[in-house]
């Protein structure tokens, strides 16, 4: 069988990690024993996210994001960080615009004037793999297999800025397209609620968050909610990810703001904007000073940014519950 | 009595949209224009279209008004009759159950391909970056009929995309399904602010079909960077009716967040 390789290797950088590494680092390195993993975000990003690292999170900026996290990472100054970027929002341009993040995979590159200019400036790196192309990435990663086939990226331009590579399929004869496994370093979820061990909830939709679970070396969870693991055991078929894939659990009330979380509080379009709205280093800086650095933590970002009377109008707003129970 | 109406490209652009789309079929819709497009359907004409969305939620009844800039909210994926992820939501569109993929575009060439990258430049230095595909490289790929829908601007109908981004018929006939695309999908139509287009059956290439009631052909086409092939009899399509324009107006996107553009008139 003729293997017909379209494109050739090494062209284009990628994050790939060897299936029998992955599976190695879970052999040895992650806890299966149920402990308690609650800790600061201070501490989870202080413990588990390092310089250089390949992040990915499920959601956006939008929806049930993980921005409290984010917004941690970027208050400890991480640098020469990868994002695994599909749905982005305005994860990118934050990380980007506060010198965190130099590498971005792009599903969908971010939101605002801020990034695309970051990009033509050349401060950041981008690659294209689209939003089903990372999805199925980090399915491989999940599965533990080197690659995954599809059949969509074919013919296109995305091809030749990705990794991605062409071969011919052995059982049709026809052109398949090759997408290589994705094992970030870090996953960030954030999710309605979560135990103390790490068994999480989301409610609602999500991108890949169980996938980006199994498939990531790290992963913190920030939880709208602590529960007993009693939960859990009434209601599995709501179990969003199992505490052995958990690293650490954080306590995030209001972690996805400005975001909706759903049923719990709705998106603040005014913050938003403000996000939006930003196109230079200026603003850009004005933003995470005011947001991020003037502020220790999480809660007191919600203290002193936001306010009690604030988060109890979104709280107000959030009016669609149903389903979401 | 006839009279006058006024209404924004866009307005017009979204209700012709929205009597494309048929009822009982399933739709795979994409970020911004095309779920509004799909809101005045599912609203006025198609009760019971399914929409799908790539962050997995499927057949949802979104709840109005539409909340600007957000696609995975609680209001766009409620009362689903499914909430799954991306891996699973474009199985559905990869094994054939999608029957329309409804996108926007930056650029759209002669064979509907669309870019939604960047213009200018090269792919490393760009003059000017957007989003990228996000989900509509998928869309595009395994959809059965995709519809694209774009501002009729010279600057956005181009020979060739400067990149190419989700795949439309490629370099012609047959060219899909020779890069490995799955047979017997491809662009259906592109609906604009001034004309509807679909795809010559031979040549794989745009065709004008139809243009708003009061416009020439040539005062759509010299708007295009490329010329388009000319269907042997170009009907007209009526403005937005009263009905579209309230829904649109009143229920669906009472900021005018969406729906504002430039001014038009037609006498109805």
């Amino acid at each position: 069988m003729t293997i017909d390789r379209i494109r050739t290797e090494g062209e284009v950088e990628y994050r790939f990690t060897h299936p029998d590494d992955f599976r190695e680092h879970v052999r040895d390195r992650k806890g299966r024993s149920p402990v308690p993993k609650l800790v600061t975000a201070k501490d989870a990003v202080a413990a588990f996210v390092a310089d250089g690292d390949y992040i990915v999170y499920d959601f956006s900026s939008l929806t049930r994001g993980p921005q409290s996290l984010i917004r941690e990472v970027i208050r400890q100054r991480k640098k020469d960080l990868w994002i695994g970027a599909e749905f982005t929002l305005h994860e990118s341009p934050l990380l980007v615009g506060a010198g965190c993040a130099t590498r971005i995979d792009v599903g969908f590159l971010g939101y605002g004037n801020y990034i695309g200019q970051a990009v033509c400036d050349g401060r950041v790196k981008a690659y294209e793999w689209t939003n089903g192309g990372l999805a199925l990435r980090i399915l491989a990663g999940a599965r533990g297999v080197p690659f995954l086939p599809t059949r969509d990226l074919l013919g296109t331009d995305n091809m030749k800025v990705s990794a991605a590579t062409t071969i011919t399929d052995p059982y049709t004869g026809d052109p398949i397209c090759l997408v290589p496994a994705l094992n970030p370093d870090v996953a960030f979820l954030h999710v309605h609620q979560a135990d103390v061990f790490g068994n999480a909830r989301i409610f609602g939709t999500n991108l890949f968050a169980l996938e980006a679970a199994l498939a990531s070396f790290r992963v913190i969870v920030s939880a709208e909610e602590i529960v007993e693991t009693d939960e859990f055991r009434k209601d599995p078929m709501r179990t969003t990810v199992p505490y052995f894939l958990v690293d650490a659990v954080v306590h995030a009330p209001f972690g996805a703001y400005p975001g909706a979380m759903p049923a719990r509080y709705e998106i603040d379009l005014e913050h938003v904007d403000r996000l939006n709205a930003i196109r230079n280093d200026e603003q850009m800086g004005n933003y995470i000073e005011e947001n991020i650095y003037s502020v220790a933590d999480h809660d007191e970002f919600l203290d002193r940014r936001v306010g009690a009377k604030r988060m109890r109008e979104l709280r107000r707003r959030a009016t669609i519950v149903e389903g979401y129970r | 009595m006839p009279r006058t109406i006024e209404f924004t490209d866009t307005e017009f652009m979204i209700a012709q949209g929205a009597r494309l789309i048929e009822d009982g079929k399933t739709i795979f819709v994409g970020w911004g224009l095309p779920q509004v497009v799909a809101m005045l359907a599912q609203k006025l004409y198609v009760p019971n279209v399914t929409q799908l969305f790539e962050f997995g939620a499927i057949g949802p009844q979104s709840v109005l008004p539409f909340v600007r800039g957000t696609m995975g909210g609680p209001q766009n994926t409620f009362r689903s009759l499914q909430w799954l992820n991306m891996n699973w939501a474009f199985s559905y569109s990869a094994t054939g159950y999608m029957d329309y993929g409804m996108l926007g575009a930056l650029q759209v060439d002669p064979y509907g391909n669309i870019n939604s990258t960047h213009l200018g430049g090269t792919f490393a230095k760009p003059e000017r970056r957007f989003a990228g595909s996000g989900g509509g490289n998928q869309v595009a790929s395994h959809c059965w009929k995709t519809i694209i829908v774009i501002k009729h601007e010279g600057r956005r109908f181009v020979p060739k995309v400067d990149f190419l981004t989700s795949p439309g018929y490629l370099d012609g006939p047959g060219a899909r399904e020779k890069a490995g695309l799955p047979r017997g999908t491809g662009p259906h139509r592109v609906v604009t602010s001034k004309a509807l287009f679909g795809f010559d059956e031979k040549t794989r290439r745009m065709t004008l079909l139809s243009v708003l009631r009061g416009l020439s052909v040539e005062e759509v086409v010299k708007d295009m960077a490329f010329r388009p092939l000319l269907a042997p009899d170009i009907g007209e399509i009526p403005p937005p009716t009263d009905d579209e324009l309230r829904v649109l107006r009143e229920e669906i996107d009472p900021a005018r967040f969406i729906i504002r553009g430039e001014k038009m008139t037609a006498i109805t």
